[in-house]
């Protein structure tokens, strides 16, 4: 007789639900903090709720009708001239209620495909949407509103609407010219071309095996080539665009005919310059588009407060396509746009605004001493730019978007830090951006504080007050360590202590090296930062660490799929030393095979898709006429490897250290039999779920049961244990310095990146069974210092010394998210112990932590997902019990004081 | 079994605790408690002795090797709960090498309570202190924390002498001796009163009051210079009358004190009872409710003693 959990916690007397339906709500109910959004942003809130994920092919269209027409043209002037024809041709849309305007589509959270980057994927399903092109379609209102409210996501297709990728809704009508646009790049796109020539790496055919077995899970170039990168709004700030075009042309006549000295590039900076003079063309057309389309309504509106607001959004948009902002107003739009722009150019993930509060500081300064704008109306305009970049949708493959990044598109906003002089940079607008994310909770942007022991004290209790909404942000990282990584890594391409203080996070967590420029407004110098350094996160993608041991144990076969991945080792294993020995062989040969086809990738799109607006925003390119395919960008060495698992690896080199080569309680081969029989558990495919919850031992024999039970209480990172914490930090140690003997197309060292994303789960799926104990198929510990759930039994003081036991300015972050009861921060005491708890984390090295302060509706999860929430504590006076070994008629208890706490 | 002075029973430690003195704390749980108070929420606390804690959630699919595995055969199979096992826990409570922990691979069974050295307890203070922030320390509860007096008092004056501020919630009811040696030690104190009717709070608690009242009333007048807090676990039935209130308000103005923390009961230690084969009283005893507490408090707010309800005490 098998039984699952359910039902032996039935027996029990404990009788638990397993299975909620659908993704719970965005909103929370029971949050110490919670608050309204003003009228307005919330009207515009609601409605991306009610909006579903709309692809359109208006931009590829038009983009794809000027490529064609300029064959023969030189590559950067081509796509200079596509994207112009495609920004001049894009429908605008404004919304009654909108005051900051522009989209990325005519569709509230519209977007569209780039088959110049990959069409592979609409060639595949090509008769699938044909079908359901030409299909009548139900139209049932039914199946409307069934998606409708499971999100923002058409995951099937209905009525009129065809599902594309999984994720994104396009009008019937539209596919027919969505495959032709398709077709078109068949062969030529960077997918095409960079797979034709990656094959002519030797080591190719490992590649193959490696994607399959999903030791590493995407390739880099021709998916989200561009992103978690800090975005640099100054020039548009500083010159207008009209500046900018005037600038280039001057530039343009300076270097034309000219090579200066450099015989191998020099020449290509006139067609970059007549590249950058069409883009902003475009641009200024895009943007007129919208002032015009605001005229047409204000045309239109008998509204009078409507009709004015449609005035003000014209006279805005059309000082914004030309001059330089003067007024928050007016750049708070610029800044939106260029963001936009930079968007729609190529495809992005993690396109960091950066930090906004002091880039915008000075029109705020200046118009709040000149009585132009009051607080809440800044309050009202940062609600409003949260709602915009809610609105984001980023069109890629349905696995990259799904698998990697949960659908979240990481606009990540950076607060504090430093001032290029080492002052604190925290002002008054950082605390209403705060204030405005309390208020409006949503997705985007979220907020990271850059932690350093000058910020003023009522700056980070604003802060610490955020986290309390339950919304997990800010995110808090050491901005100290951030600078070491920053001058350790770019401080061979120019970087001093100054310009490392500018830094800033881009993407979810990737430090990002930025720079300071002097921003005039009305006779005064700002010094403001932006981003000045090429993409990151590209590279290496995920490698699944616990993967790789699978392979190492068993001789370089994927034992899920049965297939060989790497060249047999032939070693017996017959010590610790030597596993580790073969894992680090097995982990080398992964990270060259993996950075020479993707260097071919990114060599492919840097000479067919380069990017040209977001290069021109960056230092220092329109200065010395390089885009970022000749290493225009300041810095260009942000070419990385990332991990995944980081914790099962250790808990599994652990287990078999202790086991079996110290203790001798039991055979590394015994082990391997366990795994393969997942210590007698049923396969988590053959359960039907990935969660540990669910999980069904096959028989009652027990016969792994002993070795399952060694695996399980050998050491485990978390418990301030140096059993396990010194492998963390040999580990550490190895791989972020390996990642240093490779290198990127630009010919700069590679870094370590350790962020798990939402890489965990599908990764864990494709893997068996671990020595750590972990089940086949279940997901890996999240992010790279999170404690295994359920394994950290000491604290959270013991997790921190676990975590810091390593230097984390090696890397370019790590990554620690903690669960905390509102309880254990109530009120402004709890506030200040949550900060008190962050310094001291911040204070040992930490480089990351985030908190979840879990309210209700996490705790009624909790209740039907029991093994979910192995790691929720929760604290009364004198009595702590962890959540799951309470019965349910006092978690009901809990659940009502801590609503009434709340109040 | 007992280690004597050189080591501590401890049933747990906490790091991060903001309920129990100023900043954050590190909690340690002390074992062995002269009182047994039914509603009591730290069960495994009560006796000086390491207790075997089963939990039937995660006793599943084995062939309950705990049963052969005891030599007391104190362990045997339920008839009708599947695996699940019953323990005879008086064979158990004279049980010092707990094979059947060893044996149980799934973990459902373990023991509560290790001996701890006042070295090992240095090492995680000296650890734990710069996440406590400048107010913060540590808090010995249990348990009744002074019981295990050698072991308490050396572990205080090692805090004393490292600068470490050291917080202990009490019973009172202990010698008068060990409250003279661990006062200097210690900047802040929470007292317990449960009742100030001798003979009901023999019946709650299985002792009297004339300890507990004679010491606080010590204490009051020495020159400590600590901060001393009452704190009264407020049991429905038992202590939650307005004469109890009345009469522990005078006592407190008697004696010179002038707050009070009301702690509302509650049932988040049930699941322990079970755990450990014992039975609970207060199992289907509701919490208190709000307007009770408060109407409590009114009667101390009446005669000028500051009333702290729940975790609101301010450090």
């Amino acid at each position: 007789m098998t039984r699952t959990l359910a039902e032996v916690l039935e027996q029990s007397g404990i009788p638990i639900r397993l299975q909620v339906g659908g993704k719970a709500p965005d909103a929370v109910v029971d949050r110490e903090v919670s608050k309204e959004p003003c009228p307005r942003a919330k009207k515009l809130r609601d409605l991306y709720f009610q909006t579903l994920s709309s692809a359109t092919n208006e931009f590829p269209y038009w983009y794809t009708r000027k490529y064609s027409e300029l064959e023969g043209e030189i590559p950067v002037v081509r796509r200079a001239a596509a994207l112009k024809e495609a920004f001049s041709h894009l429908t605008p849309t404004i919304l009654p209620g909108e005051l900051l305007v522009m989209g990325k589509a005519h569709y509230y959270r519209g977007s569209f495909p780039m088959p110049w980057l990959s069409e592979g994927y609409y060639m595949a399903k090509e008769d699938e949407l044909y079908k359901a092109a030409l299909s009548k379609g139900s139209s049932s209102v039914d199946e409307l509103s069934k998606f409708g409210s499971g999100g923002g996501n058409v995951t099937q297709t209905f009525g009129n609407v065809v599902s594309i990728a999984g994720k994104f809704g396009m009008r019937r009508e539209e596919i027919p010219a969505l495959l032709h646009t398709a077709r078109e790049w068949a062969g030529k796109s960077v997918d095409d071309v960079g797979h034709k020539y990656e094959q002519m790496v030797p080591t190719y055919p490992m590649k193959e095996a490696i994607m399959r077995s999903i030791v590493c899970m995407f390739d880099s170039g021709y998916t989200l080539p561009q992103g978690r990168e800090v975005i640099n709004y100054y020039y548009p700030l500083e010159y207008g665009f009209d500046g900018l075009l005037q600038m280039a042309k001057e530039k343009k006549a300076e270097v034309a005919g000219r090579a200066d000295g450099d015989g191998l590039v020099g020449m290509n900076r006139l067609y970059n310059y007549q590249a950058v003079i069409l883009i902003l063309e475009g641009i200024q057309n895009w943007i007129m588009n919208y002032a015009k389309e605001a005229r047409r309504l204000a045309d239109f509106e008998s509204g009078p407060q409507q009709k004015q607001e449609y005035q003000e959004i014209a006279q805005r948009l059309e000082s914004v396509a030309h001059n330089k902002p003067t007024t928050f107003r007016e750049a708070i739009q610029m800044i939106w746009t260029v963001h936009v722009a930079v968007l729609n150019e190529d495809a992005i993930s993690g396109l960091s605004p950066g930090r906004v509060g002091q880039v915008l500081y000075p029109y705020y300064e200046q118009d709040k001493a000149a009585g132009r704008i009051t607080d809440d109306e800044v309050l009202e305009w940062m609600q409003l730019q949260r709602v915009k970049f809610t609105c984001i949708d980023c069109f890629a493959s349905m696995g990259v978007v799904g698998g990697v990044l949960s659908g979240n598109t990481f606009n990540n906003l950076s607060l504090g830090g430093l001032t290029k002089d080492g002052r604190s940079a925290a002002n008054d607008l950082e605390k209403l951006i705060i204030e405005a994310a309390i208020r409006c909770t949503s997705t985007q942007p979220t907020l990271t504080v850059l932690y350093d022991d000058k910020l003023p004290e009522d700056f980070l209790l604003k802060a610490t007050e955020c986290n309390k909404t339950g919304t997990g942000y800010p995110a808090w990282v050491n901005n100290r360590g951030a600078i070491d990584f920053i001058l350790n890594q770019y401080g061979p391409e120019g970087m001093t202590v100054e310009e490392a203080r500018a830094l800033a996070i881009g993407g979810c967590l990737e430090t990002s090296p930025c720079s300071w420029l002097p921003l005039h407004l009305n006779a005064k110098e700002y010094w403001i930062p932006g981003g000045s350094g090429q993409p990151t996160s590209v590279g290496v993608h995920f490698i699944s660490l616990p993967k790789v041991l699978e392979l190492v144990l068993f001789d370089g076969i994927d034992q899920r799929t049965g297939q060989p991945v790497y060249s047999p080792h032939g070693k017996k294993l017959e010590s610790y030393e030597e596993i580790v020995a073969v894992f680090q062989d097995y982990f080398r040969k992964t990270v060259d095979c993996l950075t020479t086809s993707n260097n071919i990738q990114h060599d492919i799109w840097r000479k067919q898709n380069m990017a040209i607006f977001n290069s021109l925003l960056k230092p220092d390119c329109l200065l010395n006429g390089h885009l970022i395919h000749e290493l225009g960008y300041r810095y260009n060495g942000t070419y990385n490897v990332e991990s995944c698992g980081t914790v099962n690896l250790v808990n599994s080199l652990a287990a078999i250290k202790k086991v079996v080569f110290e203790d001798r309680a039991t055979s590394l081969e015994e082990i391997k039999q366990a795994l393969r029989d997942n210590f007698g558990f049923k396969t988590a495919s053959e359960v039907g779920s990935f969660s540990l919850a669910d999980q069904e031992k096959k028989e009652e024999s027990g016969k792994w049961d002993y070795i399952h039970y060694l695996c399980l209480t050998a050491p485990k990172y978390g418990n301030d244990d140096p059993y396990a914490d010194t492998i963390l930090k040999g580990w550490e140690n190895w791989f972020c310095r390996m990642c240093h003997d490779y290198e990127s197309l630009n010919a700069r060292p590679l870094y370590a990146c350790q962020i798990s994303v939402s890489t965990h789960a599908p990764m864990g799926m494709a893997t068996i069974a671990t020595p750590d104990g972990r089940l086949a198929g279940t997901t890996f510990a999240d992010a790279s210092l999170s404690a295994y759930p359920g394994t950290d039994r000491n604290g959270p003081y013991a997790l921190f010394e676990s975590a810091t036991v390593w230097d984390h300015s090696l890397s370019q972050n790590s990554q620690m998210n903690l669960k905390l009861h509102p309880t254990a921060v109530a009120g402004m005491q709890g506030c200040k112990k949550l900060l008190a708890l962050t310094q001291a984390y911040m204070r040992k090295g930490g480089f990351h932590i985030q908190y979840n302060v879990v309210d209700s509706k996490m705790l009624r999860d909790a209740q039907q997902n029991p093994d979910n929430y192995r790691d929720l504590m929760v604290r009364v006076a004198g009595f702590t019990q962890y959540w799951v070994e309470i019965g349910k008629p006092i978690q009901d208890e809990v659940i009502a004081r801590t609503e009434y706490e709340g109040v | 079994m007992h280690e004597g002075v050189s080591k501590g029973l401890i049933f747990d430690i906490q790091g991060h605790s903001i309920h129990d003195g100023p900043g954050t704390r590190t909690l340690v749980f002390l074992s062995g408690c002269p009182l047994r108070c039914a509603w009591c929420s730290n069960p495994e606390g009560l006796v000086l002795q390491p207790q075997l804690m089963y939990k039937p959630r995660l006793c599943k699919d084995c062939p309950a090797r705990c049963v052969p595995g005891c030599p007391k055969g104190a362990a045997r199979q339920s008839e009708n709960g599947g695996s699940h096992i019953l323990f005879d826990r008086v064979l158990c409570d004279s049980c010092d090498t707990m094979e059947c922990v060893k044996v149980c691979y799934m973990r459902a069974l373990q023991t509560s309570g290790k001996w701890y050295a006042v070295d090992e307890l240095m090492r995680l203070f000296n650890r734990d202190r710069c996440y406590w922030g400048p107010e913060g320390g540590i808090t010995l509860t249990g348990g009744e924390p002074l019981l295990q007096q050698e072991f308490v008092l050396n572990l205080l004056a090692r805090c004393h002498d490292a600068g470490i501020a050291a917080c202990v919630e009490t019973s009172a009811y202990v010698p008068r001796t060990v409250l003279l040696a661990a006062l200097p030690c210690i900047q802040w104190l929470f007292i317990d009163l449960k009742h100030m009717d001798s003979g009901r709070h023999r019946q709650g608690t299985g002792v009297p009051n004339e300890l507990i009242l004679d010491n606080l009333r010590w204490i009051s007048r020495t020159n400590w210079p600590g901060r001393l807090v009452v704190r009264t676990p407020v049991v429905p039935g038992f202590n939650d009358t307005v004469a109890n209130a009345e009469a522990t308000a005078e006592f407190l103005a008697e004696i010179g004190l002038s707050e009070i923390n009301l702690l509302p009961f509650h049932r988040l230690g049930a699941s322990k009872y079970g755990q450990l084969g014992m039975s609970y009283e207060y199992a289907e005893q509701p919490a208190v409710g709000q307007e009770a507490l408060e109407a409590l408090a009114a009667v101390y707010r009446e005669k000028a003693i500051t009333c702290h309800l729940g975790s609101d005490t301010p450090f």
